[in-house]
């Protein structure tokens, strides 16, 4: 108990550490822009059918889970509100971040899992360059970057999802679905679902480049890399959605007093 | 020149190597042999400055380097290169980049001389015409190859081989052998090989470390290790002799 602990706490620690020196080492150096480039446009890629299908299935499902709830109250007219409200602010940015976590997440690990066991980074290190700069950086900024944008299209998705099923599944045309979104989802609760994809980039990004920088013990290692990355990211994930959930309802009351 | 005194390094609780002292003398081919996971590939890193060691000293050129930072130690990785055990190609690259990587970050060259530079390291251990190719289309035994020239391009003047012909055949194995006799006897190269390969160090060393569980148990040149009696040195005596391979052949 004891001992799992301080490994957790050595964890922590030594994830600071790595932001630490992959921030020092972002003042001193530039990385290459044609190497972000080509990083972001590669996780883009990959990832984007993925992110924009799990979006319209979470914008789909709460609107079903909403549809059952406001029928009761004959508010159907504001189910498209509530719906997308739920899903921009709280539901979309950490499922679809549970998703990207799979496949961002995964893949980078391994891949620096790899590099680190086959000793290419210990390689770049000897031919005079700095790991920081030429893999982790690069790869470090394009994954928040293509994150940010694929969270981002990922709640698009889920209004369209929502949409669909508000049509389909409750009845009500897409005039009445639309027509409370302006009035329910306001300009701080855009503002605090994208800050949430914001902070999840992060999140997601400094895991998974720490547990594939800091790979040890072969093929069998990059396997652990790997689950471990999965197991941090989605516990990462989850303590982040409270504590931006918790920022931003302090942030709104605030505003609303104002 | 390369000196080694109360070497230790420890993962942990357990103590990899305990207390290594040795030296190099200039252009000398010093052959390193030990069992797997005696520490063998740690000692390299160590040197290079990959790895720090816990306590003891590392001596380069009259300087010790042990406790030099990560910037300080780059002009000591520029005199001393290291070929790893794994080919460590940078996959993303082809060839001809791989080799380029240490020309373009060690020296500030015109691209036709890195050019001219890359095809002639490439040509020393026979592989031309392969330049544009990925890492992935080549074979094992190439790949390690390509990732001996992109070492050699630097032009280090100490070279350390992190076991430099394992899993290769043998015609390959003749040819890396031969390639670090030569670079030792016309550069003038100091060489540190890590090897499981009686045969080649009897061969090629001036002197032979043997390493077992961090610790050394028996050192000297070819001549005196074969009349060692260390029981790990008999058995690889043995078996550079059951190999069938005669001895001096290179
Ligand atoms: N970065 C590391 N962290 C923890 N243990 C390590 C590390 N590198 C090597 N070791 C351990 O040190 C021992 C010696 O490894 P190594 O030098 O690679 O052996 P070899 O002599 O086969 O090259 C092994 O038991 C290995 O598990
Ligand atoms: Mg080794």
């Amino acid at each position: 108990m004891i001992a799992g602990f301080r490994a957790i706490v050595d964890d922590v620690g030594g994830g600071l550490l790595f932001l630490g020196q992959m921030f020092s080492t972002a003042l001193h150096y530039r990385p290459k822009s044609h190497v972000v480039f080509d990083q972001i446009w590669k996780v883009t890629l990959n990832s984007l059918s993925t992110t924009a299908l799990a979006g319209f299935f979470v914008g789909a499902i709460m609107t079903v889970q909403f549809t059952l709830q406001v029928k009761e109250f004959g508010a159907l007219g504001y189910l498209g509100g509530l719906a997308t409200s739920g899903t921009i602010r709280e539901v979309g940015p950490l499922l679809i971040a549970f998703m990207l976590s799979g496949k961002v997440g995964a893949f980078t690990s391994a891949e620096l899992g790899t590099m680190r066991v086959t000793e290419q980074i210990d390689a770049v290190r000897c031919l005079g360059a700095n790991p920081f700069q030429e893999i982790i950086l690069p790869r470090y900024i394009a994954i928040i970057l293509s994150s940010f944008f694929l969270l981002a299209v990922g709640l698009f998705m889920s209004i369209a999802g929502g949409l669909l099923l508000g049509v389909v599944f409750s009845g009500i045309t897409a005039e009445e679905y639309l027509r409370h979104i302006p009035t329910i989802v306001t300009l701080p609760s855009i503002v605090s679902g994208l800050f949430k994809c914001l902070v999840f980039a992060l999140v997601l990004a400094s895991i998974c480049t720490y547990k594939g920088f800091t790979t040890t013990g072969g093929a069998k290692g990059v396997g652990r890399a790997v689950v471990a990355t999965a197991v941090a990211t989605m516990v990462g994930l989850v303590i982040a959605d409270f504590v931006t959930t918790l920022i931003a309802e302090a942030i709104l009351s605030m505003a609303m007093q104002a | 020149m390369i000196r080694f005194q109360r070497l230790v390094k420890r993962f942990g609780t357990r103590t990899i190597l305990k207390g290594l002292s040795f030296e190099i003398q200039e252009g000398e081919i010093l052959f390193v042999l030990g069992t797997s996971g005696t520490g063998k590939s740690v000692l390299l890193k160590n040197i290079v400055g990959l790895l720090r060691p816990d306590e003891g000293e590392i001596w380069i050129d009259g300087q010790e380097v042990s406790r030099l930072s990560e910037e300080q130690y780059f002009p000591i990785r520029k005199k001393c290169g290291m070929v790893f055990q794994h080919p460590a190609l940078f996959d993303s690259l082809t060839v001809f980049e791989n080799v380029a990587f240490g020309l373009r970050k060690h020296y500030r060259l015109p691209e036709d001389e890195i050019r001219t530079r890359v095809r002639e390291c490439l040509a020393l251990v026979n592989l031309t015409g392969i330049e544009q190719k990925m890492p992935a289309e080549i074979s094992y035994g190439m790949q390690k190859r390509v990732s001996l020239a992109r070492t050699v391009a630097v032009e280090p003047r100490i070279l350390l081989f992190d076991e430099p012909t394992t899993g290769l055949d043998p015609v390959t194995t003749n040819a890396v052998n031969q390639l670090i006799f030569d670079l030792s006897r016309k550069l003038k190269t100091t060489s540190i090989v890590v090897s499981h390969d009686m045969h080649c160090a009897l061969a090629i060393a001036d002197r032979i470390i043997v390493l077992d569980q961090g610790q050394i148990v028996a050192q000297g040149t070819p001549e005196e290790l074969k009349a060692c009696e260390v029981p790990l040195v008999k058995d690889f005596l043995s078996e550079a002799l059951e190999a069938g391979l005669e001895e001096g052949k290179i």
